[in-house]
């Protein structure tokens, strides 16, 4: 037992770690964005009067709240009906312009209650014929663009149109933010954080096994429609900073840049709203550099870059990482292979520091036997003389060691059950006394003893009656 | 492009006068329904293989995307020669190509990766490299023709507008230099401004210049007056040839792999296993739809196309069950809409209605103060009638429509019923808890039915002569002995054996 | 929990779980087909039948997972409803996606959240809980492993530890032997023999005619209908097997060889 104790410490020191590596993580954003601010005065010579300031607060609260619901568009892959679900926002954006002009609250109820009119439409259209989910969204995102539109160009022959802004809606415009936006922002983002905290477990449950949670009395449909209207009402704030075009990526973007890091909802989630604050603020401080650099495509490239280092640099998922891993794996099965090579090459013409020669072991292994060679002799185990390599003391016992392990991993496999032995995973990589309690062990050295024994002694028999018949 | 224009008009203008096709051309009504039915044919047909492979989607992803090749197109252009192209160049459709292409390439490098769902992948990659284009347009590129309207809606209104010109007769070029009789040469003061003295100023120094020199193109030549014979000119618009050849491609790809993108989008397996290289098609699929989305940038902008990549497939989708048909049927709604999209964009549904009338409708009752003169983006209209084509598909299509589907339905559920009661019976009859099982006052808790619905069944079943009740005892009469037979025979072995 | 003492109608033994006239339709075609089934406390009960005989429907239909077209299920002579807590549920590994961020742990103390009820979070009584049942079926090293980390085998015994974590008296399993691991394989089975050794009553969804007459002691042929059901030795005969195969029984026999069923 003591070999499982040992595996869970380290789990536990693993986790915990994870831990950790999350808050640095946020520490080091949070000193990027408190490095930023300098920066964007003195290089970009943004100057931070109350507009700017509004502006970057608004972006960063929306990025929060995107970045947190997002995770479950996300998880429900539900990413593209996120896209449809934002250019579905439109017409109602422009139908509540129409009947009671420009108050930002009733533009997000219009485009709230079309984009929910999306949803019902795409589940209609799924529900009752053949056409596929991306399809029905595709029909969703183009026909209710398309009557946003039209609305729109109807809208810009009223001569109070211009002074409407309502093209901002498309491509997002931080400089429309004002300190109202900001409460409303930050209220309605309240409310949906609330009702987040209470149905946590549910929505957790929902989203990995909607199955079971039926099946425990959960009502499934009530709380997925909970959920999409709260990621509904994420899109429609969002809209007027990130634009219904670039919307998604605002949505998705840190909530996968948020899942590299770490394997735990609750830590993704805290890190997604860290990651969209971020992508959001600087965003909307970088758009505000050029009065015609609209914001939501800036926002999108500073979250698609946290993705990116996010992809390539996050520990144990990313891409570099696993190559670094892919290569430690390399070098580590070769010079196993290497020293197993050499150890029984040597058992096979008499003793165990006997050289083999090294075109002999190129000529059967290839690069893997350089590759092996050379870690081994790093180690210490194998020295090269001649032309010829052989194990050292070090390398003896090492090669000792690992071919008993193998031999009683298979002794394992075929006796495990005769002997009564606990059921573990077979793993020859690993020690087997680690996975074994120690008395296990000594059954199967046992057993493995008696093998070796009756084969050597049958060995001897044989050719003795070999002799005798020969005579 | 210029000759191939040249080659359509000779033809035309053996059934039609130069007049009447110039009048005809300078309608933008016909323009607009020629390019839009275009758009529509082209899209729809690629559609349909994009909706087969379950790929709806990435057309919007491409479509958003083309804008960074033409950006970045226009962008080199002009540093690499100086000058920027016509959206009509060769290089912007080179370069909308590869963007498309890239998008594809950039999402599966993605998901590739491992770590990002293809859904997510393809969220993350369109709305990235639409953003850089985006950005690079606001900051960089200052022409109208790349402005944010453009991206939105296009300009499918005044394609007529942007036309070249083809002489057919007295065809006189004419250039003019200063030797020539017709110049008109005055004398100008060289360092007037630069002494700041009066052109009378005895150290005034004057040079010859000509006002009128340069080339005339015959028309300008005739205005002008130096030619006698006005020329014949036809002004034919460069969005029709855009499309026309964009349309002509697809129809040209799709004619000659019809085999095999029909195999590789039913079972790429099966078509990489026997040697068509499923991947190629792919990519070349996506080629095309980025060729045609460049192609539609001009008239719709960016993102209404994917309309027609997606509406009318999914109509045809309802109506037939056969790739061929499907691939005529959408291309016929995605026109349909087109040619009607142009009426609504002026506020006539079909004849039947005018938005005019129901806005002012509205302000009677409540009082809106609604602008009531109707018009609006023809591109948005166009998308609006193609999805007005594919609810009327949706609602009354023969097969998979809600009306047909619902009476079907009706009639199958009636039938189960009938099945599951019989099938009963005969599971019980005569068995030792038959008295508790079929009493037919209590017959409905056995299935959870309502009283009513188990009556109902129950008298149906005794009027089709299958059941009988006696002493309120449910039991099968002969025939529904056989029918009840002949059900397990078909329905209940055939599942499992197929299966 | 306390179940409702109601009145069974049918009292010759006690049924942990009674289904009478079930018949389930998909498109109006029957999945499954006026079934009535008497599952008695306590026996370890495998649904075998040939592929799209309705194995899974039949235990989704008695969860109400899918609408029924007729008929009634009742546990321990109570509605689903009223006895939800009584009930414990292993869906097919396939049906989530693995990749979701969470722990085994956290997977496994899904299982309390249906006593927990609306908005209750989990506390550390609960986790405990959880790691005990995750030691149960050999997984303790791996609770803070990420799932998708896990192999199949292992997935499968989280998922088989989140149904122990119910307490409940009756489990329903759809497939969990499917594509596992010999050292899974085993697993599960120690438990499902001590499941029925603490009274419980276990229903599961199998496909392996070879291992069947091992494991269980119960068994329901199914093929669209019940073809029998009963005690295995009297009910896993080569007649019923053929009745619910049809032709395809020959491999059959191997099977029943290695079983011992030729015996008797």
């Amino acid at each position: 037992m003591t070999g499982n104790d040992k595996l869970t410490t380290k789990n536990r020191r693993s986790d915990r770690s994870s831990d950790r590596r999350i808050w640095l993580l946020i520490a080091a954003i949070a000193l990027v964005a408190t490095l930023f601010v300098p920066f964007s005065q003195f290089v970009l010579q943004v100057e931070y009067d109350y507009t700017l300031r509004t502006v970057a607060l608004g972006g960063s609260l929306l990025g929060i709240v995107s970045g947190v619901l997002g995770c479950f568009a996300v998880l429900r892959r539900q990413s593209l009906l996120g896209d449809a679900l934002s250019h579905a926002a439109l017409p109602g954006v422009a139908i509540a312009f129409l009947l009671a002009g420009r108050d930002l609250g009733l533009l997000l109820i219009g485009a709230g209650v079309t984009s929910w009119l999306g949803v019902y439409f795409i589940r209609l259209v799924t529900g009752t014929t053949r056409i596929k989910q991306d399809a029905a969204m595709g029909i969703v995102l183009a026909a209710w663009f398309a009557a946003g539109i039209a609305l729109l160009v109807y809208i810009q022959a009223r001569p109070d149109a211009s002074q409407a802004g309502l093209d901002t809606f498309i491509f997002g415009q931080a400089a429309a933010i004002v300190e109202g936006d900001v409460r409303l922002i930050a209220a309605v983002g309240a409310v949906a954080f609330i009702v987040l905290g209470l149905f946590w477990k549910e929505f957790k449950l929902i989203t990995f096994d909607p199955e079971f949670a039926g099946a425990n009395g959960f009502r499934v449909n009530l709380l997925s429609l909970l959920l999409s209207t709260l990621i509904v009402a994420a899109i429609v704030l969002g809209l007027q900073l990130a634009g219904v075009i670039l919307m998604v990526g605002m949505l998705i973007a840190s909530g996968i840049a948020a899942r590299q890091w770490t394997n735990q909802l609750g830590q993704m989630v805290i890190l997604s709203a860290v990651f969209g604050a971020f992508a959001g603020g600087v965003g909307a401080i970088v758009s505000a550099v050029d009065a015609d650099v609209p914001t939501g495509p800036l926002i999108v490239v500073v979250a698609f870059l946290l993705v990116a280092v996010s992809l390539g640099f996050a520990p144990g998922r990313g891409l570099v990482w696993t190559l670094l891993r892919q290569r430690s794996d390399r070098r580590l099965f070769a010079a196993q292979t290497m020293l197993q090579d050499l150890y029984h090459y040597a058992l096979d013409h008499g003793r165990a520091d006997l050289p083999a020669p090294e075109p002999f072991l190129v000529g059967v292994r290839g690069a893997t036997a350089r590759e092996g060679l050379r870690q081994l002799q790093a180690r210490g185990h194998a020295q090269r003389s001649n032309g010829a390599w052989m194990l050292t003391p070090a390398g003896i016992e090492a090669a000792a060691r690992d071919d008993r392990n193998h031999l009683l991993w298979s002794v394992y496999r075929q006796y495990g059950d005769d002997l009564a032995l606990p059921v573990v995973g077979e793993d020859r990589q690993q020690d087997i006394a680690d996975v074994l309690p120690p008395a296990a062990v000594a059954k199967l050295e046992y057993k493995l003893d008696t093998i070796r024994n009756a084969a050597a002694s049958s060995a001897q028999q044989q050719p003795q009656t070999g002799a005798v018949t020969d005579h | 492009m210029f000759f191939v224009e040249e080659v359509v008009i000779q033809l035309l203008l053996n059934f039609v006068a130069r007049e009447e096709l110039n009048a005809f051309l300078r309608d933008p009504q016909h323009t607009a329904t020629i390019v839009g039915s275009l758009i529509a044919v082209s899209g729809a047909l690629l559609g349909t293989f994009l909706l087969l492979r379950g790929m709806s989607l990435t057309s919007d992803a491409i479509s958003h995307t083309v804008l960074l090749g033409i950006v970045v197109a226009f962008i080199l252009m002009g540093s690499v020669f100086g000058q920027h192209p016509d959206l009509s160049s060769v290089w912007l459709i080179v370069g909308a190509a590869a963007a498309g292409v890239a998008t594809v390439l950039l999402t599966e490098l993605i998901y590739r990766s491992g770590l990002v769902k293809q859904d997510a992948a393809l969220g993350l990659a369109f709305p990235l490299l639409f953003a850089i284009a985006v950005i690079l347009v606001s900051r960089v590129v200052s022409d109208v023709h790349l402005d944010e309207d453009a991206v939105m809606v296009g300009e499918i209104g005044v394609a007529w507008a942007n036309t070249n010109s083809h002489c057919l007769s007295g065809c006189e070029s004419v250039t003019i230099t200063p030797d020539d009789p017709r110049a008109e040469l005055t004398r100008q003061c060289t360092n007037c401004r630069d002494l700041g003295i009066s052109p009378r100023d005895d150290k005034a120094e004057f040079t010859e210049i000509c006002t009128n020199c340069g080339q005339y193109s015959p028309a300008q030549a005739w205005q002008a007056g130096f030619t006698e014979q006005e020329p014949a000119l036809v002004f034919w618009p460069k969005s029709i040839t855009v499309m026309a050849v964009m349309t002509l491609l697809t129809l040209l790809a799709i004619v000659l792999f019809y085999k095999e993108l029909k195999l590789s989008t039913f079972d790429p397996t099966l078509a990489a296993a026997l040697g068509f290289r499923p991947t190629l098609l792919h990519y070349g699929l996506m080629v095309l739809v980025s060729l045609v989305a460049v192609g539609a940038f001009d008239a719709v902008g960016s993102i209404l196309v994917v309309a027609f990549f997606i509406i009318p497939p999914a109509a045809a989708y309802l109506l037939t069950d056969r790739l061929p048909r499907m691939l005529v049927y959408s291309s016929l709604i995605g026109a349909a809409g087109a040619y009607t999209g142009y009426d609504l964009a002026r506020g006539n549904l079909l004849g039947i209605a005018n938005l005019s009338d129901i806005l002012a409708g509205l302000n009677d009752l409540f009082g809106l103060g609604l602008s009531e003169s109707w018009d609006s983006s023809i591109s948005a209209s166009m998308v609006l009638m193609t999805f007005f084509f594919f609810l009327v598909a949706w609602t009354f299509s023969p097969k998979y429509g809600l009306v047909s589907t619902m009476l079907r339905r009706r009639n199958q559920r009636r039938s189960f019923d009938h099945q599951v009661v019989l099938g009963h019976i005969h599971h019980h009859q005569g068995s030792a808890s038959a008295s508790e099982e079929l009493a037919a006052s209590t017959l409905y808790r056995h299935f959870r039915w309502t009283p009513a619905k188990m009556q109902r069944t129950l008298r149906q079943l005794r009027a089709r002569n299958l059941v009988q009740i006696e002493a309120n005892l449910v039991s099968l009469t002969e025939r529904g002995e056989t029918h009840a037979h002949q059900f397990r025979e078909t329905q209940l072995t055939n599942e499992s054996v197929g299966e | 929990m306390s179940v409702r003492s109601g009145k069974a109608p049918h009292d010759d033994w006690a049924a942990a779980l009674e289904i009478d006239d079930l018949t389930v339709a998909y498109n109006s075609r029957p999945a499954i087909w006026d079934i009535d089934l008497r599952v008695p406390e306590g026996v370890l009960m495998a649904v075998i039948g040939p592929n799209g005989a309705g194995k899974s429907t039949l235990i989704k239909a008695a969860l109400k997972l899918i609408p029924r077209a007729a008929g009634t299920v009742r546990f321990y002579g109570q509605p689903y409803e009223q006895v939800r807590g009584l009930v414990g549920y292993v869906p097919q590994r396939g049906s989530v996606d693995w990749d979701f961020p969470t722990t085994a742990l956290d997977v496994v103390s899904m299982g309390l959240y249906g006593r927990l009820g609306w908005i209750r979070r989990p506390g550390q009584g609960d986790r405990e809980s959880a790691m005990h049942a995750l030691q149960q079926v050999g997984m303790q090293d791996f609770a803070d492993r990420q799932i998708s980390q896990l192999s199949g085998g292992q997935q499968q015994r989280t998922f088989l530890a989140r149904a122990l974590v119910q307490d409940a008296r009756i489990y329903l399993m759809d497939e969990p032997f499917a594509a596992v691991d010999a050292v899974t394989e085993r697993a599960i089975i120690t438990i499902l023999r001590e499941l029925r050794a603490r009274g419980k009553t276990v229903v599961v969804v199998h496909h392996d005619l070879q291992t069947a007459p091992e494991y269980f002691d119960w068994v329901t042929l199914l093929n669209v209908e019940i073809v029998a059901s009963g005690p295995i030795a009297a009910t896993f005969t080569p007649d019923n097997l053929r009745q619910t195969y049809g032709g395809r029984v020959a491999y059959l026999h191997e099977g029943q060889r290695i079983a011992g069923l030729e015996d008797e």
